[in-house]
């Protein structure tokens, strides 16, 4: 079976390797998009470093909403380890992605065996519209709504923070009455939020809250990223160049703008003129009708649509070992291949593709 | 490939006086001149000063509070691009890579993260072994975890304390352990807001005193070569003293290393009700000699302070500078807190500036004190240069000190105290002493079989520059920094200790982790492998 096109034809995986590098040696100005374990964003990173291109997730947005909760504002968090051993209330913040229903699931089939050992509420915060599938999750989960009628998710939020505080406020949320005796005897209450969930203006809000509730109790929050493997790429990337994603590099020095370094606003503006999309996930194909030539690594069988170059690759913990982040744990975990394959590695291939590059430069990985 | 150097002042205290001499490496290890041997290559080092490579002991250089603390200030990372003189934090760089370039550029080829959570151990190793050119070494924490204070609360026996302390030490690839303000995290969560060593735990009904013995006692009996590496109760505030006094006092016959002591030298004297203690501290260390200590001395200029000391971190909220924290509740002994902060030259930065030098000054046996600023806490590390001069000149003292607050400095003894460190002495301090604590028999000196780990400065007059831009580095034989300057990377390698493991400790710590996470023990443990380096980890024995 092939694992490597030049344009649709199948080739040996050297002279692919030997024609991605001819292309990121020739172009002015290459973008990576990630989506890939610990290890294939390290070395997409330093690929990065010597080309001095831009680094963005494929998830990008959703991941600069997250980063912006960080580098603007800050906050208090706690795991999902010690929320479910010591939080007898539970309040969801929006809508959690589905990847974590499991997880919420668990605590709910479980008792706290920290703090004051009650056994576990659950409140949701919410606006008008709440999608089906969180719908039955949170019938499982019994979770009783906060909600103001015509508010939104960030009306809403500021609307308890006020109420919480003792402010005049000119409409209600349902529930409030329970919710604040509720508060009134839990220990270490936990909200739980993602950044798909809440805009980060509202992120902001749900941290403004959980601040005052500290001035004289305990409270925190549970941060579940939209993305397992965009947050641990965000991770790698901020102790690899000191910075989140939506880093570029200038004279491989790192420079961080979400907004200049967003790699789909590059392509479109035709910053860029060559697109390396590195994914081993399963069917994740880079945007069609990009108009710059494009490399793509990615878990397939067949070479991508108006790529210039296909190079097929695994999938942490599942073709070959790897690390990723795991938001059962909070941060990362060694995982091993489930199905072991034949599909080398994202980092084994940036390696390749880094020592094929003409002329003796540093590979940081 | 054998190297000489030829013709440098050898500052080595362990191996003798100071002199003039050759050094010869063949690969990675110093030997004796060899006989009728000529050197493939040869360094003409006359008019510099050769010393083994230094080693840091207490330097936040990566883990999880560490990349949250990037995550928080990207602003500051930006910041030195353009100005790199006037941002001392910006210097220091924030990515892995930067990190080890600018310890390697002074002449350090050993850094040891003093924090790391064991759950979060995966993460720290992740980053050290992104660290070029140095050696690293990590200490993992105990001492807030539910398993360490159930044991210590249900009185088990010390051999099964030392089972698991030597668990969590072999499996997270650690060199020592390291307490926190112990218990204190633990009671937080229960909204206790102040924590001294005397303080019980709410839920275990142990003291702060209590977990510190276990652990101290615990770590002595496994051989482990570094005491216990404690951050004592009351860390930053008035009075403080009280506290690192009670536990010099505690230490029983038994080594203990008090971490940053400078955060501990605060008393109540004074109008403002803030003052030095250093003088205190420092007679009681000289007489104690189960302690060392080291300094976590303040320099001015923007910084951020990044503690796993979560209770103290939460209580400095209001000082952070810009106004933006993260404070985390972790697993048992993981979490912290991120505040920045920038030390003004004011009353209180300049008395914290003058209590660090103090204890440098007062304690009169250097191979028990160490030179850290607590990196970033007191200062980010690019600031050692300044404070070598500081140590060696007292002229210079005095010329910073005219700068300050004199109503601070007067409740001071520095302008009294004019020693100076010699040469000899910063050798010890920041070679030998370090190895001999940490147990790292193969570094600290330039005695043949040792390894060739070298730093090699021009003697000038400006002791700083002379610190700042080693002539020549050497890491295990390999030539890395040139004229100040990175010239070859490599990668090095994580210390670590690795105690064999109990059977029933894990057996006993699978079922712990089922029941209480409801996940299996692999979930917070892993294979060498998962760091993808070729060998990332270098065992250290422990004492027999």
């Amino acid at each position: 079976m092939s694992v490597a096109w030049i344009g649709s034809q199948p080739v040996p995986l050297t002279d692919a390797i030997r024609n991605a590098a001819k292309l990121l040696a020739s172009c002015r100005c290459p973008v990576f998009t990630l989506d890939t374990d610990v290890h294939g964003t390290r070395s997409t990173i330093a690929l990065a470093t010597m080309l001095g291109g831009a680094c963005d997730h494929a998830k990008g947005q959703v991941l600069a909403n997250e980063v912006a909760l960080f580098t603007n504002h800050g906050g208090m968090f706690t795991t999902p380890g010690e929320a479910r051993r010591r939080s007898s209330l539970i309040i969801l913040v929006g809508e959690i992605p589905p990847l974590h229903h499991d997880l919420l699931q668990a605590w709910a089939a479980s008792q706290p065996d920290l703090g004051d050992k009650h056994s576990r509420r659950w409140f949701h915060i919410a606006s008008d519209e709440t999608s089906s599938s969180h719908g039955k999750l949170l019938r499982q989960l019994k979770a009783k709504p906060l909600r103001g009628e015509g508010l939104s998710l960030e009306a809403t939020l500021a609307l308890l923070r006020a109420r919480l505080q003792g402010r005049p406020a000119l409409s209600s949320l349902s529930n409030i009455d329970s919710f604040e005796k509720a508060l009134a005897t839990a220990q270490f209450p936990v909200f739980v939020f993602s950044g798909s969930s809440v805009e980060t203006a509202g992120l902001v809000m749900l941290q403004g809250l959980i601040a005052d509730l500290n001035r004289k109790g305990r409270t925190s929050s549970v941060f579940l990223p939209a993305d397992d493997d965009a947050w641990g790429s965000a991770l790698a990337s901020l102790w690899m160049t000191g910075f989140p994603l939506r880093t570029g590099f200038i004279n491989s020095l790192p420079s961080y703008d979400p907004v200049q370094w967003d790699v789909q606003r590059m392509i479109d503006a035709k910053e860029a003129d060559l697109h390396v999309w590195v994914s081993g996930r399963s069917g994740q194909i880079p945007p069609k009708g990009e108009k710059i030539a494009l490399i793509s690594l990615s878990r397939t069988e067949v070479p991508t649509a108006g790529a210039a170059v296909t190079i097929a690759v695994g999938q942490a913990g599942v073709d070959h070992d790897g690390v990723a982040y795991s938001s059962r744990i909070g941060t990362f975990r060694a995982v091993q291949a489930v199905t072991p394959s034949h599909l080398p590695s994202v980092s084994k291939v940036i390696g390749q593709l880094a020592g094929a590059l003409p002329g003796r430069r540093e590979f940081a990985c | 490939m054998l190297i000489r150097l030829s013709g440098g002042d050898v500052v080595d205290p362990v191996n003798g006086k100071t002199s003039q001499r050759d050094v010869w490496i063949r690969d990675e290890v110093l030997i004796d001149a060899p006989k009728g041997e000529a050197a493939d290559q040869t360094h003409d080092v006359s008019g510099c000063i050769v010393m083994a490579g230094a080693i840091d002991i207490h330097s936040h250089i990566g883990g999880g509070n560490v990349n949250t603390a990037r995550l928080l200030l990207p602003e500051h990372h930006a910041a030195h691009m353009p100005r790199p003189a006037n941002t001392p934090l910006s210097n220091a760089g924030w990515s892995t890579f930067q990190t080890g370039c600018l310890y390697a550029q002074m002449g350090f080829t050993t850094v040891v993260e003093p924090a790391m959570a064991p759950y979060t151990a995966l993460h720290t190793h992740l980053e050290l072994a992104d660290i070029p050119i140095i050696d690293r070494a990590t200490l993992a924490i105990l001492g807030n975890d539910d398993f360490t204070l159930s044991l210590l609360r249900d009185g088990k026996s010390s051999a099964m304390i030392d089972d698991y302390v030597a668990w969590v030490v072999g499996s997270t690839r650690a060199l020592g352990v390291k307490v926190i303000n112990a218990g204190a995290a633990a009671a937080f969560k229960d909204n206790v807001r102040s924590f001294s060593l005397d303080d019980v735990v709410p839920e275990y009904g142990v003291s702060s005193r209590k977990i510190v013995k276990s652990l101290q006692s615990s770590v002595t009996r496994l051989g482990i070569p570094h005491p216990l590496h404690v951050h004592a109760n009351n860390l930053g505030i008035a009075g403080s003293a009280d506290t690192a006094a009670a536990t010099i006092a505690a230490t029983e016959g038994v080594p203990l290393h008090l971490a940053h002591l400078q955060f501990y030298g605060y008393g109540t004297g004074g109008k403002r009700k803030f003052s030095s203690e250093a003088a205190r501290l420092a007679e009681a260390v000289n007489a104690n000699p189960d302690v060392t200590i080291d300094v976590g001395q303040v320099m001015f200029g923007q910084t951020v302070t990044i503690s796993s000391d979560v209770m103290r971190q939460f209580s400095a909220i209001g000082n952070a500078s810009p106004k933006k924290t993260v404070i985390f509740d972790g697993d048992g002994n993981g979490g912290g807190g991120i505040v920045p902060y920038r030390y003004k030259q004011d009353y209180y930065g300049s008395l914290q500036w003058a209590i660090g030098l103090e204890l440098f000054l007062l304690i009169t046996d250097p191979w028990r004190v160490f030179f850290t600023t607590d990196h970033p806490n007191g200062a980010p590390f690019t600031a050692y240069p300044e404070l070598f001069e500081l140590l060696m000149s007292s002229a210079s003292r005095d010329t910073k000190s005219a700068e300050l607050n004199a109503a601070a400095l007067e409740l001071t003894t520095l302008a009294s105290v004019r020693r100076e460190y010699t040469l000899e002495e910063i050798a010890i301090m920041t070679r030998a002493a370090p190895a001999k604590l940490l147990g790292l028999k193969d570094r600290g000196h330039l005695g043949a079989g040792a390894i060739a780990d070298i730093a090699i400065y021009r003697k000038g007059r400006d002791i700083a520059k002379m610190f700042r831009e080693a002539a020549l580095v050497f890491k295990n034989g390999d030539l890395v920094v040139k004229n100040g300057k990175v010239s070859r990377y490599r990668w090095g390698k994580t210390l670590r200790l690795n105690p064999p493991p109990d059977k029933a400790i894990i057996k006993r710590m699978k079922t712990y982790h089922e029941e209480r996470y409801g996940l299996s023990l692999d979930w917070f443990t892993f294979p060498d492998s998962a760091i993808q380096r070729d060998e990332p980890f270098a065992e250290v024995p422990c004492n027999s």
